[in-house]
């Protein structure tokens, strides 16, 4: 079931403005705490209402401030998955499922026993909420949901109260019942490792507006603004002159940095000149090892730093750069095991190649 | 010895409540879920019988009910009901006296259920009716059944406003409390003993049922 939004509505100095059209696929709504995510699932819900605006399911207007439909929240058949699930405490899984079947349908019975085994909580129907972990509160959530068989499924942080562990299985999970259920479905993160796993699609939202909606190759490594670069954890975007253009590639200055070429498609070009922003993720830089000849391919864009910190995270190592005389810091994320095979640690002054494949230009 | 007012108190006690729960339990709920203009004036009202004297209130109501006002003329031309001097008039006495004990707890139990397990259900597809029936009530009886005890031990020990608009006529309007009192009045001791005992060991009861039930929570 296709759903679209077009909703407006201010708090104050806050003010929300987005509108979105998505079919039957998974849609992750991705942005820092504070910037209206849930707000905008609670005015698509009917919770709250939005000043102005419309949301479309399907063909249905559920919502029009201009005709002034606004059907209530019964009336939509959309599911939600509250933060913290809302399971009702004095039902038993088995009965807070049933609860969401309609008593119309016949067969709930099996409805419920098939919702179980798919969410894996086969053994626990007859526990209360308060006996459940957090993943199996949050799998029986999901299995209430589901049993109202929803147009279109919100899922609000659902992932966010749940140990780290948990999280990775829960994941797998809901890709899982997502194809076996293929509902419209919008997901809201802040956690950027997450939006990546399961969004096909990607909208970045930030202070009310979205920033960026499209394929998630493209906002993660094409982010259409400076903001967006930012919050998909792009870390090192610089700012620098465009100094040559053509042969589907620019060439831009930095002081720090010095001359950078990168690829860019003809007709995107901006003006000689001009200021432009420029970013790399961390991932993407190469560490030239001292003793190897540089080959053709890699003999653009090479930088030479010395490593001022390192900070681990699990698997990988953040090395930052200080380069040129101001201070430019390059971050730089490699594997442990190329950290310790170089030995390199704080002091040391090393060779980075950024390919000119990997730098996305900012027009904006 | 003359068992009629504990009887007459049980009755009277027993209707107002089911007036109080009734009533009470709309205007909790409406307090408790709705936002509208002059929700805190209408708080204050409900809250009145709390703390003006119970004379004032039996004062209020007499001028609301007498024969002299509008609407107990009407009552009386309408429906030939008579509430001043009346067991009735101890009914609605009670019921006034006793409505902000029901309303206050039973608000608060209703607000302790989170709007969003009511959203959950709405989103369900349920109505307003199944919410309350299915979520709202299972989740805040203990409230309701407490502030329903607490009512009903209050009617029982109404005096005041029960003076004003019942009277105190033997055999008719004459409730526990106001027997005590004339018992007292006439020197007689042996039946103001065991009136009071009586009360005294009913209030005791009652404050112990609703004691019980304010204490497990979901």
């Amino acid at each position: 079931m296709d759903l679209g939004f077009d909703i407006r509505k201010s708090y104050g100095e806050f003010r929300i403005d987005v509108s979105l059209s998505l079919n039957e696929d998974l849609l992750v709504l991705f942005g820092p705490s504070g910037a209206g995510k849930t707000l905008i699932l609670k005015m698509i819900s009917g919770i709250v209402r939005p000043d102005e605006g419309s949301v479309i399911i399907g063909t249905e207007k559920v919502f029009d401030s201009k005709t002034g439909v606004e059907k209530p929240i019964r009336e939509r058949r959309i599911g939600y998955l509250f933060q913290d699930y809302a399971l009702f405490p004095h039902m038993t899984v088995f009965e807070n499922i049933a609860y969401g079947v309609n008593a119309k349908q016949g067969g709930a019975d099996a409805k419920v026993k098939e919702l179980i085994s798919l969410t894996r909580l086969t053994g626990l129907e007859a526990r209360y909420p308060r006996e459940l972990s957090g993943g199996q509160k949050q799998r029986c959530a999901l299995a209430r949901t589901l049993a109202s068989e929803p147009r279109v499924l919100l899922l609000d942080e659902p992932f966010s109260a749940l140990d780290y562990q948990v999280r990775e299985k829960l994941r797998a999970d809901l890709l899982r019942i997502h194809d076996a259920y293929p509902i419209t479905t919008i997901l809201v993160t802040h956690d950027l490792e997450e939006a990546f796993m399961l969004g096909r699609r990607i909208a970045v939202i930030n202070n009310g507006r979205i920033e960026q909606a499209g394929l998630r190759e493209d906002v993660f490594y094409r982010p259409a603004t400076r903001d967006v670069a930012r919050f998909i954890g792009t870390r090192n975007i610089f700012t620098g002159t465009v100094a040559g253009l053509g042969d589907g590639q620019v060439i831009i200055t930095n002081p720090d940095l010095g001359v950078i070429k990168a690829f860019m498609p003809e007709g995107r070009g901006p003006a000689i000149g001009s200021e432009v922003s420029f970013c790399i993720r961390p991932e993407e830089i190469l560490v030239i090892r001292p003793d190897k000849v540089l080959d053709s391919r890699v003999q653009d864009n090479i930088i030479e730093g010395e490593i001022v910190s390192a900070t681990g995270k699990g698997s990988t190592q953040s090395l930052f750069l200080k380069v040129g005389k101001g201070d430019t810091l390059l971050k730089v994320e490699l594997p442990n095991f190329v950290v310790r095979k170089l030995t390199l640690a704080i002091g040391r002054v090393i060779r980075v190649s950024l390919k000119r494949e990997n730098i996305w230009v900012i027009n904006r | 010895m003359d068992l009629y007012p504990l009887y007459l108190t049980i009755k009277v006690s027993f209707t107002a409540t089911v007036f109080t729960v009734a009533f009470g339990f709309i205007l909790a709920w409406v307090m408790a879920k709705r936002e509208f203009f002059g929700k805190a004036v209408l708080d204050i009202v409900i809250m009145q019988p709390l703390v003006i004297p119970p004379t004032v209130l039996g004062y209020y109501l007499l001028g609301a009910f007498g024969r002299s006002s509008f609407l107990g003329r009407f009552l009386e031309d309408a429906f030939g009901l008579q509430i001043v001097f009346t067991w009735k008039g101890a009914v609605i006495a009670s019921f006034i006296s006793s409505l902000p004990l029901f309303v206050k707890p039973a608000r608060a139990a209703l607000e302790g259920v989170g709007s969003e397990l009511e959203d959950a259900a709405r989103l369900l597809g349920k109505t307003e009716l199944q919410v309350i029936k299915d979520i709202t009530l299972p989740l805040a009886w203990r409230g309701i059944v407490a502030g329903a005890v607490m009512a009903f031990a209050r009617a029982t020990g109404e005096f005041g406003a029960t003076l004003m608009v019942a009277g105190n006529i033997p055999a008719l309007t004459q409730t526990l409390p106001i027997a005590i009192y004339d018992a007292v009045q006439a020197g007689d001791a042996q039946t103001a003993n065991v009136l009071v005992g009586v009360i005294t060991l009913f209030s005791f009861i009652v404050l112990y049922i609703a004691g019980r039930f304010t204490k497990g929570r979901f």
